[in-house]
């Protein structure tokens, strides 16, 4: 069934010493492996939230920037190894492999030996019989067989046991079901030990323990443990968007107990959305973002009309967006913009139809940036049909004004050179069908350039036009993507057959590439096709990725 | 609708759901959308109107603010220098009017010299039926009088009052002697620096 590296005749290469199509110059996004988010919280933000730096984080160093009276040498020195530790940071994103702890790799093994199973509880510790609590006590908790059937619930709770959030279902009448999962949880925390995964017949029970903020998924999608470990992880950051990560633990420490629902009022729909989205963007599976194709003129164009425009002090970045694609980004020199920010921030446009009605100031706290503080965040579409939305953020809370004047002359450039019509005519004609690639028996790809963290897609052609078959071809991704990203046996390459189709996926330390073939192809077909579709994409990069990253 | 040009800021301010974007909406666009879904405000809005009131010519710069409990410890950013605050609550909820307590005194402490004008909403919903009323109109200008504020109920579904709130708020601003002498020293102050003025 999988035909790995065996055959070295057989395997595609790919000369490391050129660069992958769709790299730039400059990087715009910060670079991304995928799970680096989740690597990073096993092992790097854990760690560096339990000591959250609040004088030093990255806001307060660039308010600190702009008061030159108070930068003495001494600030100077802390600067320096600020940006080394956030250098360092970045490096030990970028490197860092799927090396999770011991215990939890047995997790992850033992749940691939297990698949389709019947019932099989693992935990890292001596709590097997945990298993048999969660099954009684759900029979008891169940509300109805519609609630019961949902693919995908996400619940959110406190370290008290306190709802907070539940995807399906109102959380205050679930208060029986997170008590079990909190006693679950912190039996196994009471060992020194935590509980990763639980699976039950078709149902995975996946849990994340975070300071003060539980989280559990409960699925029988696709998903692998991983990734519904990786989504857990972008809810987590979704209220510390909302409220920041210092503010989320002060509230806890004076009172264990609080109700946290009282301060996400109005903000569930974000979660919704969020939890949406990851189920039908691979954007959030791949760590990237995809932009709008334009031609590398007109994306030039408009990003020297922000620069132009937008040069205002304090200004971190300049965002605009387009249908949950990315047309350009601005950002401030040595500052880097964290792929799952801007999925958040994405998510943040895509949730709200607020913004649609006026111009809008609101903080936003991008986790990955600075957990510890706000950025405010200028919001304004610049077209009457309301498509394409520009964001400037920045460090300072009285800018409004500014970035509104900045605004005005943005959009008068863009319309005096005909920017905004070009965006609503990309945005009009669907991005590109597979049948332009023009490569027999290929039915639909996705392509990560991993150093800019931007990838791209066809649309979605026949057969995958009805819902259903569009569920099924993200569930053949899903399947692709954690086969090769499994950290028990990562793959470079994968070969698999499938009844429907044929998976080929690989994956290069410049990028990750899925392609998804008719069910006749074989192994050779397939890797002379892949050759074409790369050589396709960096015939098409200018036009697909943004490959030079203006700052200001 | 450059934000130097405005004459007055005003911040409308109150719980969630309370009808503060849809008030503004009335004002500025004098439409209302009743079939659309609730879209709680993030952050804050911001928009501006010319009006004329007293043979004078004001610009109203408002800022319709999210009523959600954790923009709260934020919310100075927008009232910080506001001529007048409208503090706004849902005639049908009793709740509502706590909170209005709640941004009196917050203004009453960092913002002096802000006018207060508390504004019930959703008055169409109690003028169809008597007992949706769950704020007594008696209660709140008792405790208008109190804090020397003053009180309008309106519905933005009908318009009713609305227009009258913001002539009164315009109109007491510019009865106001202390803002004739700052709108005078403003404008001195504007003209030293440019030779030319001149009309864009």
């Amino acid at each position: 069934m999988d035909g790995g590296g065996s055959d070295r005749s057989q395997t595609p290469s790919y000369d490391s010493d050129v660069p992958e199509p769709g790299a730039g110059g400059t990087v715009i996004l910060a670079p991304t492996d995928s799970y680096a988010d989740l690597t990073q919280g096993w092992q790097g933000s854990l760690h560096e939230i339990r000591r959250p730096r609040h004088s030093s984080g990255t806001i307060s160093e660039i308010t600190n920037r702009s008061k030159p009276e108070l930068a003495g040498e001494k600030q100077e020195r802390e600067k320096d190894g600020e940006l080394k530790d956030k250098l360092n940071e970045l490096q030990v994103t970028d490197d860092e492999d799927l090396s999770l702890t011991s215990s939890d790799e047995t997790t992850a093994s033992k749940e691939d030996e297990k698949e389709g199973g019947q019932t099989a509880a693992v935990s890292s510790g001596p709590s097997a019989s945990g298993l048999t609590v969660i099954e009684s006590d759900s029979e008891e908790n169940v509300q109805t067989e519609a609630w019961r059937s949902q693919r995908k619930h996400i619940f959110v709770l406190s370290e008290a046991g306190k709802p907070i959030y539940s995807r399906y279902g109102k959380e205050d009448k679930l208060v029986t079901i997170m008590g079990v999962m909190q006693a679950l949880v912190s039996f196994l925390q009471d060992g020194n030990d935590s509980l990763r995964c639980l699976v039950a017949g078709k149902h995975k029970f996946v849990f994340l323990n975070r300071e003060n903020l539980n989280l559990v998924a409960v699925a029988k999608t696709e998903d692998s443990y991983h990734q519904l470990l990786f989504q857990l992880t972008y809810v987590y950051n979704q209220i510390i968007s909302v409220l920041t990560y210092t503010q989320l633990n002060k509230i806890f420490k004076q009172r264990r107990n609080y109700d946290l629902r009282r301060l996400l009022t109005g903000s569930e729909k974000f979660i919704d959305n969020l939890l949406h989205l990851m189920d039908h963007e691979p954007s959030f599976l791949l760590g990237a973002v995809r932009c709008l194709p334009l031609p590398s003129s007109t994306r030039e164009n408009i990003a020297q009309s922000i620069v132009q425009n937008a040069n205002v002090k304090d200004l971190v970045f300049a965002i605009l967006l387009a249908n949950n694609q990315l047309i350009t980004l601005v950002r401030m020199k040595k500052y880097f913009l964290h792929p799952s920010d801007l999925h958040l921030i994405i998510n943040l446009v895509n949730a709200s139809e607020s913004f649609k009605a006026a111009e809008s100031w609101t903080p936003i706290c991008l986790p990955k940036f600075d957990a510890s503080g706000f950025l405010h965040a200028y919001v304004s579409y610049l077209d009457p049909g309301c498509q394409t939305c520009l964001l400037l953020l920045t460090v300072d809370r009285d800018m409004f004004f500014t970035l509104s004047e900045c605004r005005q002359k943005i959009v008068d450039r863009l319309n005096r050179y005909n920017c905004l019509t070009a965006i609503t005519e990309a945005l009009a004609r669907t991005s590109y069908s597979i049948s332009q690639v023009g490569i027999a028996d290929l039915r639909h790809f996705m392509y990560k350039s991993k150093s800019t963290a931007q990838y791209t897609s066809p649309e979605l052609d026949a057969p995958y036009t009805t819902k259903e078959e569009q569920e099924r071809l993200f569930g053949l991704y899903l399947y692709l993507h954690h086969r090769i990203h499994s950290s028990a046996r990562p793959l470079k390459i994968l070969f698999h057959v499938g009844a429907n189709e044929t998976l080929l996926g690989w994956m290069t330390s410049g990028f990750e590439l899925y392609t998804v073939f008719g069910p006749l192809v074989t192994k050779t077909q397939a890797i002379t096709s892949i050759n074409k579709l790369l050589k396709w994409i960096k015939r098409e990069e200018d036009r697909l990725f943004i490959l030079n990253a203006p700052t200001f | 609708m450059s934000g130097s040009r405005v004459d007055m800021k005003i911040v409308l301010l109150g719980k969630e759901f309370g009808g503060k974007t849809s008030l503004v909406e009335r004002f500025l666009h004098d439409r209302f959308h009743g079939e659309a879904p609730y879209q709680a405000t993030i952050g804050a809005a911001f928009g501006a109107k010319r009006i004329e009131v007293v043979g004078k010519s004001l610009i109203l710069g408002i800022w319709d603010t999210a009523g959600s409990e954790r923009y709260e410890a934020m919310s100075r950013i927008y009232y910080r220098g506001a001529k007048a605050a409208i503090v706004c609550y849902d005639m049908t909820d009793s709740e509502s009017f706590a909170r209005v307590c709640f941004w009196v005194k917050e203004l009453r402490n960092n913002e002096e010299n802000c006018k207060i004008y508390l504004c019930g909403t959703k008055k169409d919903l109690v003028d169809e039926n008597k007992n949706n009323r769950k704020v007594d109109y008696h209660m709140v200008t008792d405790y208008a009088d109190e804090i020397r504020a003053k009180v309008f109920e309106t519905s933005a579904k009908t318009g009713e009052n609305i227009r009258n709130l913001f002539l009164k708020i315009a109109e007491d601003y510019t009865m106001d002697p202390v803002n004739k002498q700052q709108q005078e020293k403003d404008t001195l102050n504007l003209q030293e620096p440019t030779k030319k003025k001149r009309c864009c």
